[in-house]
This record gives structure tokens, sequence and C-alpha cells, in this order.
């Protein structure tokens, strides 16, 4: 670890940290996996801690708390259920936010992802990766215990009724975190993505307390992190937005067309 | 509530009572997460544990019971001799809260075991077999025709180490080819009994590429002739310029076409492809030769005629 590096918490989660870099801060997780990594990020040690940089350009996790995410993160010791955990590049991340008492389970549909997930859940130990379709989730809610929250990357065009469905199974019940990676190209075109947006927070908010929804621009173009606490009744603590003064991250280069 | 039927904790059943705080279990379906993973796959009716058969038959028959997932509903009816019911979700959900929880190395070998076991299931069906292959093709295709074009520039110079080296490559290019030569045998076999119809028209390796790109038959099936043309495709569409053709331009008979005319062929073959391709998913019926010939009778309209 160089020097001079001072490495603090992100607001109300102990295992995520950030840390100056120039003229922006990055993100690491404190992991409970061993190297190599996951998908090329770089690792360090701080003391005794072993650290993942969470790159908000790989992750759409990372950005929305680089974008300034207001709503709870999984914490340590909490299970938390992931839909569409694809390879597992955020999963691993869940996973280490949630430390070596809290548990993963990541659903994946399709074969050849889920291939190098289940290699990644081999070596890393409170990931639970399970091969079903997150539209049928009577197939696996015999395997998850009822979860503190629930991660959903799933580009479908009803990922909404998905994610409901699935919390409403599996979640433990009223608090429980629901959090949305909100894909709005997948959604059609009849709506721009702002419209997308307001359309999702409509359908979650007749079962959750919202938090305030972030844009995941410029990392991720027209991706949005929606969520919420189960129950309409459940209280969003009202903690001050950490929307940076600054910008946070490095702005990635435009797509090659 | 019921009497509910729910597994949890790893492989193992729980019977909620109809008294709701009264749970039986755990009734392990075999206490290896291996077996027990391969018994949660299937479920069949001497799958389920003696004792938790014991335990249902304790159950006065008056009553009705419910089950969850739904295979394990079948599978506990067929061993009752009465219908087993889905649970509702409050139901559901009041007997899952009340499973207690795993040891955490037990539930972890068993998810990786069932892990395995299902990819292994997966990759088993023909289809995924022939995408499989098809994308290994591919690449091997590509390595072969990076490497013959190194070795055009490379010069030698006899009794040096630089020959020592062409010699070794030498061989490993002639593996590697032969390789690629197995490869495109089964993937044109797997490919003729996958798809049928859309191997006769395009040719057996641009069909078993376009399965692979589309990620198998069904979806292929779904897809408009418009993005059949253009699957593969690198360019994204402008509004002066888009992409033409994907991994349809290599298909068979699209090199007799002139050149000006071969957008008009794309979109001509790309409707029969979907023709082709929707037949093979659904009805099995070989309608190939008339694919062929509407096909070639296309050619020789655009040969004929002038820009």
């Amino acid at each position: 670890m160089r020097k001079g590096r001072d490495f603090r918490p992100v607001a109300g989660s102990p295992r995520l940290l950030e840390v100056a870099r120039g003229d922006r801060r990055e993100l690491w997780t404190e992991t409970v996996g061993d190297p190599p990594p996951v998908y090329g990020e770089r690792w360090t040690d701080l003391e005794d801690r072993r650290l993942r940089v969470f790159e908000p350009a790989r992750s759409k996790l990372a950005a929305a708390v680089v974008r300034g995410w207001a709503g709870d993160l999984p914490a340590p010791g909490e299970r938390w259920l992931y839909l569409g955990a694809a390879s597992g590049t955020t999963a691993s991340h869940v996973a280490d936010l949630v430390g070596p008492e809290g548990r993963v389970y990541a659903v994946e549909r399709s074969v050849r992802p889920f291939a190098r997930l289940l290699a990644l859940s081999e070596r890393w130990p409170n990931l639970c990766p399970i091969l079903g379709d997150a539209r049928d989730p009577q197939d696996y809610a015999a395997l998850v215990p009822p979860a503190a929250g629930l991660y959903a990357d799933i580009a479908q065009a009803d990922q909404l009724e998905i994610v409901l469905h699935n919390a409403e199974l599996l979640l433990r019940g009223d608090g429980a975190r629901v959090l949305v990676a909100l894909k709005t190209a997948s959604m059609g075109r009849h709506r721009s993505a702002t419209g997308h947006r307001e359309s999702a927070e409509g359908k979650l908010a007749n079962e959750v307390a919202l938090y305030p929804s972030v844009t995941l621009e410029p990392f991720h173009r027209g991706h949005f992190m929606v969520g919420g606490r189960w129950g309409r009744a459940s209280k969003v603590p009202a903690r001050e937005s950490s929307r940076p003064t600054t910008p946070l991250g490095r702005r990635p280069g435009r797509r090659a067309r | 509530m019921r009497p509910t039927l729910v597994v949890g904790n790893g492989p193992a059943l729980f019977l909620s009572g109809t008294d709701p705080v009264r749970m039986l279990g755990p009734f392990p379906f075999d206490p290896d997460p291996k077996q027990g993973a391969v018994r949660f796959e299937s479920m069949g009716r001497s799958d389920l544990p003696t004792r938790l058969l014991s335990a249902l038959e304790s159950i006065p028959a008056g009553t009705s019971l419910a089950a969850s997932p739904p295979r394990l509903a079948r599978a506990v009816a067929e061993c009752v001799g009465r219908p087993v019911a889905s649970p509702t979700l409050e139901e559901l959900r009041r007997a899952r809260a009340s499973v207690p929880l795993a040891e955490a190395a037990l539930e972890r070998r068993f998810f990786l075991a069932l892990g395995h076991l299902r990819l292994e299931r997966a990759l088993r069906a023909p289809e995924e077999v022939l995408i499989t292959l098809a994308r290994e093709e591919e690449r091997v295709e590509r390595s072969v025709g990076r490497e013959a074009r190194a070795a055009d520039s490379f010069v030698s110079v006899p009794d040096s180490p630089l020959d020592l080296h062409l010699v070794a490559w030498e061989r490993a290019r002639g593996a590697l080819g032969d390789l690629e030569d197995g490869l495109r045998r089964t993937v044109e076999k797997e490919a003729k009994t996958l798809v049928p119809n859309l191997s006769a028209l395009v040719g057996p390796r641009i069909a078993a590429r376009l399965v692979a790109a589309a990620g198998g038959v069904a979806p292929l099936a779904r897809m408009p002739a418009s993005r059949i043309q253009l699957l593969g495709s690198r360019r994204r569409p402008s509004p002066d310029r888009g992409p033409r053709f994907g991994i349809l331009y290599r298909a068979d008979r699209l090199a007799d076409v002139p050149i000006g005319r071969r957008g008009a062929y794309a979109r001509s073959l790309a409707a029969l492809a979907a023709i082709a391709v929707r037949v093979d998913a659904h009805g099995r019926r070989d309608i190939s030769a008339e694919l062929v010939a509407r096909r070639d009778r296309r050619v020789e309209t655009l040969r004929r005629r002038r820009r």
C-alpha cells in the first residue's frame, strides 16, 4: 500500500471504503475472497484488511454510490438475494459487503456466464450460485432462506414485476431492502429513460418506501438505481445524501460507435 | 393453515403442521450434499425420505396438503395418493420463515453441488452443445487465419534457431488445422440434426453460428427476418449508413450474387432463414427442397437483373 492514502468508510457501510486518488475518489470493498482478481481489478492490503477496487464503470452498484446513492447498501452479516448475477462481477462485491458472516444467493439463467459464476463461487466463501430463472422464484425459493435484501440487475422489459414477485416470496418482510439497477433500454422505446424510471418508481411505491433514485450516467448509459425498503409504512431514515460536490470517478470515454 | 411441505436448510424437507408453530423435520434428502442435490433435482417418489413418508401417513386423510416447489407437490401427491396443492403466498412465507437456518458449510456444499449438477445438465442439451462448438470453431478459425497470415511474413534462414522455430511452429499449425477440421465436421453434423432446414438454406456452419449468436433455436425462431439479417454485425446502425450483413454474409451462394445486389439478396435470404428456423423449431417438417429452390431462383433473378 502506498503511503498517505486515507481510506475512509463510506457512510453506513463499514466494508465499503473510499480513498482520494488525484482529483477523484475511488471505492474499495473489503474482500472475503482470495486472489487472483475476479475480473482484473486491483487489490491492495490495508493493515490486516484486504481490499479490491470497486469500479463504477464496471459495476452499477459502484456507479450508484459514486452518483450519491442515499439508500441502504448490503450490510455485514446479511443475506442478500442477487438476481441476474451474470459472471459475478458485482455479485462478488455484494458478497464482500455482506462479509464472511453474510450470504449472497446469486441467481443466473444463462449457462455460460453461470459457469464462470460457479467457478468464482468455489473460491468466494459466501457466494451461493443458483442456475435458475428469476421468473420462476418457486424453483429456488426452496433453497434461499428469507433474505434481508434483494439486488436485481436483470435487463428485461418486465424487470419490475420479476423483482416484486421475488421480493414478496423471498424477502424476510417489512424493512427488507430492494435495489434495482434499472436498464431502460430493455424496457421499450415507448417511453423516455426518465419515463421508465418514473413508471418503475410508481410500481415499486406500492410495496416499498422509496429511496431517492439516482442516474448511473455517465458510467452506464440509460441506467438508474431505484429501490426502497419493503413495506409502505417503513420509514426511510433521513440521511444526508452523499451526493458529491466534486466529481467522483473518471468519466469513461464515449463508447466507440 | 394447511400442513405445508417446503424444502429448506440445504437439502432437507420440512413439514409445517396444522399448528402454525409446530415444525416437523428436517428430513434430509440425503446426508451427502452431492446426493442431496441429485435427489432435490429429481424429486421422484423414490427420492423422498422414508421418515417423511411415515410422517405424512400420520396426517389424517381428510386434511388437504400443500407443497412447494411444484415438482415436490407432484412427487408427494403420487406417494400419498391424493392431490397436493401449491401453497398460497402467505402459507409459503410462514412455512419458510419457520425453517431453521442451515449449517453454513453444509449449505454451501449443497449449493455448489447443485450448481454443478444443473450446469452439466444444461450443457448436455444438443442446443448448448451446438452453441459451444460453434463458438469454439469460430475462435479456432480466427486463430488459424492469424497464424497463416503471420506465416506469410516469416522468413527463415537454414541452420539457424529460426529454422528450428519454424519447424515447431509448422507442426503446431498443422495440429491447429486438424483441430479446426474436426470441429467443423462436428459442428456441421450437429447443425444438420438440430436445424436441418436452416442448414440446407444457408449452410450448416452459418446455421450453427446464427443459433449461437441468438442464444438458441427458440430465440432465433422468435426473431424477425430483419434481425436475423444483421445478427452478428459489428457496425451500429446510423442514419446514413447501417450494417447490411452479419453472419449471413458468408452464407452459401452469397458469393454468386453480383456485388451491388448482395444487399437485396441478404434481405431475401434472411426472410427465408426466418421461415426455415421457425419450421425447425416447431414443425420439424423438411421443407429444405422448397427453400433451396426459392433461394436459387432469387440468385438467378438477381444475376440477370442489371443494377
